[in-house]
C-alpha cells in the first residue's frame, strides 16, 4: 500500500503564469514518455519479477514516478494559475481550457489523452527490463527538448532534477537487466523465461 | 526570499533525497557497506527533520498529525500551491 505525504520529492514554486508552457510540459504527465505511465508500467510489471532484487527496484522506482506525476502536475497547477481570457485565447491554451478548464488532465502535447497502450507489461524480465531502459532514456529526450523551450528558472530547475532522475533509473534498471542475465543460461539468455517456465 | 517553512521543507525533502537515492542503489547492492551506513545517518536526519517540520508547521504524514481536538490534515495547504514545497 501507499500512504501519502504532504510534500513534493523537490520544490515547484512558479511565479509567472505561463499556459503555452504548460501545454508541451503537460505531455510529461500524459504523453507516451510521461510520468504516468512510467508509474503504470513499472508498477504493474513487478509483480512477476524473477527475483526479489528486481521486485524492489521496479517497486521504488515505480513509487518515485508517481512522486514525479506529483511534480509535474504541480507545475501545471502554477503556470495556469490566475489567467484570463485574452491570454488563454492568445497562448493557445484555448483547445485544452474548452475541455478541462484549468483542471490537470493527463494528456500529451499532441491532445492524446494518456492510453495505456504507451507501455508493456511482457511477464518476461529481459523483455520487460530492455523496455524500462528505453523508457527512462526517452523521458530523458522529453525533459532535453522541455529544457530546449522553457526560458523561466522557476520552471527549469524542478525540469533539470526530474531529467536528472532518469540518468539514476536508467543506471538501476541497467543492473536490474544484469541481475536476471546472470539467473540464467549463459550460452543462452532466451532459453526459458524466469517469469513463466519453470526450470 | 524562502520563509524559515521553507527552509526546513527543504531539510526535509534534501534528506529523504539520500533516503530515496540510497533506498534506489541499495535494491540492486543491497549487501554494500557504505551505502547501508549513509542510508542508515540520513534515514535518521530525515525522521529527526520530519519531527521538527510537524512540531512547528502541521503533518507531513497523517501519522505525525495531532488529531486529538481537529482533524489538523485538512488545516495545512496542500504542496502544490506555490510556496508550500
Amino acid at each position: 500500500m501507499w500512504q501519502y505525504e504532504k510534500k513534493l520529492e523537490y520544490p515547484v514554486n512558479i511565479k509567472n503564469p505561463n499556459p503555452a508552457l504548460a501545454k508541451v510540459i503537460i505531455s510529461q504527465l500524459g504523453g507516451p514518455d510521461g510520468e504516468l505511465g512510467a508509474a503504470m508500467r513499472y508498477l504493474n510489471q513487478r509483480y512477476s519479477a524473477p527475483c526479489r532484487e528486481v521486485q524492489a527496484i521496479l517497486n521504488d522506482i515505480g513509487t518515485e514516478e508517481l512522486a514525479h506525476m506529483e511534480i509535474v502536475s504541480a507545475i501545471l497547477y502554477q503556470l495556469t494559475r490566475n489567467l484570463s481570457i485574452k491570454e488563454i485565447k492568445e497562448s493557445g491554451f484555448d483547445t485544452y481550457f474548452v475541455d478541462h478548464t484549468t483542471g490537470i488532465y493527463p494528456i500529451a502535447a499532441s491532445g492524446v489523452p494518456f492510453t495505456a497502450s504507451i507501455f508493456q507489461s511482457t511477464g518476461d524480465a529481459i523483455a520487460d527490463m530492455n523496455e524500462d531502459l528505453a523508457a527512462e532514456q526517452k523521458a530523458r529526450v522529453t525533459y532535453d527538448n522541455i529544457l530546449r523551450l522553457a526560458d523561466d528558472p522557476d520552471v527549469r530547475d524542478p525540469i533539470k532534477f526530474l531529467r536528472q532522475r532518469e540518468i539514476v533509473h536508467y543506471q538501476r534498471f541497467g543492473e536490474g537487466l544484469r541481475m536476471i542475465q546472470d539467473m540464467l543460461d549463459s550460452k543462452n539468455f532466451y532459453a526459458f523465461n524466469p517469469e513463466f517456465d519453470k526450470k | 526570499m524562502a520563509t524559515e517553512k521553507q527552509r526546513l521543507m527543504r531539510k526535509v525533502q534534501a534528506e529523504q533525497f539520500a533516503v530515496v537515492e540510497a533506498n534506489l542503489y541499495l535494491d540492486s547492492h543491497p549487501t554494500c557497506r557504505n551505502g547501508l551506513e549513509y542510508f542508515e545517518t540520513h534515514k535518521a536526519a530525515y525522521e529527526a527533520a520530519v519531527k521538527e517540520y510537524e512540531e512547528k508547521y502541521g503533518p507531513i504524514t497523517l501519522a505525525g498529525a495531532d488529531c486529538s481536538k481537529r482533524w489538523e490534515w485538512t488545516s495545512t495547504p496542500f504542496p502544490w500551491e506555490r510556496g508550500e514545497s
